[in-house]
């Protein structure tokens, strides 16, 4: 490390404490790789940083802009997709994980307000005391919600719950100024999105810590209830179930609605290896019903009368596996991530994306198409379906998945070449959009966006012309 | 290290994907998050978590990480090897190797390249001197007389019971006498080795379990009573089997029936150590000997997923504050539980979390010890 920047490291330690900032090489070794790596290799930082206020957080950066040193937001470190993992020499990893508190949980607004280091299993123990919960993602329970929310506002564990469940947040930018969104910037209350001017919530998220560094923000909770049923539906193929689907969507019926394949996120969602799935359809519809007293019999007995009409074989499960369903949707998921751990298989790489429910069979085929194109197994491919409310557009998250093991570097290879034609490729069929913008994906998908592109590059040098912030993660 | 070796761990590290769900208690169905891991908990950065220690180790097989950092020394010794984070991920993952495993491995490799921590490598120059870890140079007596050349139960008294916390090898004495069993202890018992598997000094365990086994094999005793779950443990994995029974405190106690337990009116929750839970898999039978002499209270994470009392692993000589802090942290959590006394089976647990009580309304035992305050003498 070269003198100026043990020098740097001294100033950064002044602000956080010397504890809290170091360039030792193995702790930054630490931080050097995640899930991705096949796609995004490993790189250390050369520092990391663990701010514990904003304040903290603000000083960080204000130093860093001035020698323009790129800075990494980092929250809880659960990251599955290479966004914290460093492009290039001499930046800084922010740390955000000692920021952990709940600032707020207001039941009568039915809002929490949180800083990054909280996790769902953190903000999840605090709102149930007010018979509420947070709109879960499909990810362990120790992940971020500031970073999960801020980064794509959508999620598909809970139907129900609809996208959008950011309200407002306030970010701290390179130059040391703060941004709040929504109603907060307008008064203490920071429970209305659309405070004044553009949506700005909207526009500086889904941005990779490119923009900023979000210090809190407020969220929806939602409503936790008594009432609840489960149902199993199997079927041999993805396009038989788009009907039903479709009807228990149209008539707003069910809180969580997951179409999986048997052999992966099944067995996450039942919290168990050991079981027969083989044995069950191919495709197995999982459907979940809640709501008060009257509402609860009424939606319940449209979801059976769909159900017996869909075509598909009601299953019969052991009773233990409805309770793991439940909570993996709406408490968070806690043995989703078994399926990293499917034998012989214990890695997993997905393509998330957005799209109508018309065009489901359509994302499956080609799915299938490009992975045995490439020389993936017929086993190792995988995808789900999760319907979102409310069903304008048919909106549907897909999740296009490949389970494999991690250590065969040939097998990073042929997953490399699965993205390479499966983006071009998934864009020529069309989709609503990207989950999250994984390496290799903005560009070629900036190139069809036409001009929206160059305000894209715009906007974000506006808000840091010295780019420093998660420099390289988007162009 | 041999490349088989060295691929299997490689493949291993690849397969952790870094959910860092291994850091907390199973949070359903009661919804509470408790963190498992003391090291992670307590230091924060990556590198104390075990997906941030694998990655460490990947980097030093791969040869990216070369010379000993303060850090690397810290993030690799300032764990307990407690193995709660494992006891998590095998929940859900099928990863083939044991995070306990693959960090004492890590130690081993550390210490082939000269990487130990002085204070480890003074433990090991004690135990070579003196046989003992704590380099103690006089004999923990036993009463004369007391112990029977001839007998089938030989008690390994471990060097932490004889040297830190004797009330425990004192009560577990007192529980043979008081029960008439005969029982004989080793002429010559020299320390078990586990604080050197622990830290990696592997080499320099070897001559200890030799003459060990020579002088267990010597006794004729069926069957070895330990009241150090890290004795026991390591008679277990690390001995070659000597046709003898190995057997905790408390399983002895459990198997003996009916002593006459006067119960005390007290309200004990019971701290699992790692050794004796977590890597051989007792879990009832201390509960069923704490149930005959007080109330137990039972403390939110218990068993497989107990949280660690701090001091394993080479951590107590190396970094006390740690520790200390991770003591306290149980402490809490008994008295939260509404208990009077905590109560383990592990002399080093004993001695990390009666020293963290120092200033506690919390009475700090060993379950043997309430036992022989219980017997009818």
């Amino acid at each position: 490390m070269n003198e100026t920047f043990s020098k740097l490291v001294k100033e950064l330690q002044a602000i956080v404490g010397e504890r809290n900032a170091t360039d030792d090489r193995a702790i930054c070794t630490s931080y050097s790789r995640d899930q991705h790596w096949h796609f995004v290799p490993a790189k250390n930082p050369a520092c990391v940083v663990r701010p514990g206020t904003k304040e903290e957080v603000r000083s960080v950066l204000m130093l860093a802009n001035t020698h323009k040193i790129p800075v990494i937001p980092y929250s809880t470190g659960i990251n599955v997709r290479g966004l914290t993992i460093p492009v290039h020499d001499g930046s800084i990893l922010l740390d955000l994980s000692r920021m952990n508190r709940i600032l707020e949980i207001n039941p009568e607004m039915k809002t929490a307000t949180v800083e990054p280091g909280v996790t769902f299993g953190m903000l999840l123990e605090q709102t149930r005391k007010h018979k509420l919960r947070p709109a879960f993602p499909d990810a362990p329970l120790t992940v971020s919600v500031l970073a999960n929310y801020y980064l794509r506002g959508i999620y598909q564990t809970s139907a129900t719950d609809g996208h959008d469940h950011t309200i407002s947040y306030e970010m701290i930018l390179p130059n040391g100024e703060t941004l709040k969104t929504g109603s907060r910037a307008l008064s203490e209350m920071p429970y209305f999105r659309y405070g004044v001017g553009p949506d700005f919530a909207g526009m500086f998220g889904a941005h990779p810590g490119t923009c900023g560094v979000v210090t809190e923000l407020t969220a929806k909770l939602y409503r936790l209830y008594d009432n609840r049923k489960e149902y199993f539906i199997g079927f041999d193929d993805v396009g038989t179930p788009t009907e039903f689907i479709y009807n228990l969507m149209h008539d707003e019926l069910a809180a969580s609605i997951r179409l999986v394949d048997n052999q992966s996120w099944l067995e996450g969602i039942f919290g168990t290896f050991d079981y027969a799935y083989e044995k069950l359809p191919k495709f197995v519809v999982c459907v979940l019903v809640e709501g008060v007293d009257g509402i609860f019999d009424a939606k319940d007995t449209l979801v059976r009368k769909y159900m017996n009409e869909s075509g598909g074989q009601v299953l019969e499960l052991p009773a233990e596996f409805a309770r793991t369903f439940e909570d993996e949707c709406l408490g968070g998921a806690e043995k989703s991530c078994m399926v990293f751990g499917l034998p012989g298989k214990g890695n997993y790489h997905c393509i998330g994306l957005y799209g109508p429910l018309t065009l489901a069979a359509k994302y499956y085929e080609v799915h299938e198409k490009t992975a045995l194109e490439v020389g993936i197994p017929k086993d190792h491919i995988h995808f789900y379906i999760d319907p979102i409310y409310s069903f304008h557009g048919q909106l549907c998250y897909f999740e296009l998945d490949v389970f494999y093991d991690g250590s065969d570097a040939g097998f990073g290879e042929k997953l490399r070449n699965y993205n390479e034609k499966q983006f071009h490729r998934l864009l020529d069929l069309g989709i609503y959009g990207w989950f999250r913008p994984y390496a290799g994906i903005i560009e070629p998908t900036a190139e069809r966006i036409g001009y929206l592109a160059e305000v894209w590059k715009k906007f974000l040098h506006v808000l840091d012309p010295n780019e420093i912030m998660n420099r390289g993660k988007l162009f | 290290m041999e490349q088989e070796r060295e691929e299997e761990i490689l493949s291993a590290i690849h397969h952790c994907v870094k959910c860092k769900l291994c850091s907390i208690a199973n949070f359903h169905p009661n919804a509470e998050w408790l963190p498992l891991c003391p090291s992670g908990q307590y230091y924060g950065y990556q590198a104390f978590y075990a997906p941030g220690k694998m990655e460490i180790f990947r980097a030093i097989l791969e040869g990216e990480i070369t010379e000993p950092s303060e850090g690397l020394l810290n993030s690799v010794y300032a764990c307990t090897v407690c193995g709660a984070c494992y006891e998590k991920c095998k929940q859900i993952t099928n990863v083939e190797l044991g995070a306990p495993e693959l960090f004492e491995e890590m130690r081993h490799e550390l210490a082939s390249k000269g990487w130990s921590l002085d204070v480890h490598k003074s433990i090991a120059e004690k135990i070579k001197e003196t046989k003992n870890a704590y380099g103690e140079r006089y004999e923990y007596k036993v009463k004369e007389g007391a112990t029977d050349k001839n007998a089938d139960v030989l008690y390994y008294i471990g060097c932490t019971a004889r040297y830190r916390v004797p009330e425990i090898a004192d009560a577990m004495l007192g529980i043979f006498d008081k029960l008439g069993l005969k029982y004989q202890v080793m002429d010559e018992e020299w320390c078990c080795g586990s604080v050197l598997f622990r830290t990696g000094q592997v080499e320099a365990a070897e001559k200890l379990i030799e003459h060990n086994v020579e002088e267990i094999r010597k006794s004729g005793a069926k069957t070895v009573v330990f009241t150090c779950p890290g004795c026991m443990k390591t008679f277990e994995k690390d001995y070659p089997d000597m046709g003898v029974e190995l057997v905790h405190s408390t399983q002895f106690l459990t198997r003996l029936g009916n002593m006459n337990l006067k119960k005390e009116d007290l309200k004990a929750a019971y701290h699992d150590p790692c050794h004796l839970g977590r890597d051989l898999g007792i879990y009832e039978e201390p509960r069923a000997v704490l149930n005959e002499v007080a109330d137990i209270k039972a403390m939110k994470r218990e068993k497989e997923q107990a949280w660690c009392c701090g001091s394993g692993g080479g951590v107590k000589s190396a970094f006390d504050d740690f520790a200390l802090w991770s003591a306290t942290e149980r402490l809490k959590e008994a008295k939260e539980a509404g208990a009077e006394a905590l109560v383990s089976a592990c002399p080093f647990c004993k001695r990390n979390l009666k020293e963290a009580a120092e200033n506690e309304e919390l009475e700090v035992y060993d379950v043997v010890e309430l036992v022989n305050r219980c017997l009818e003498g």
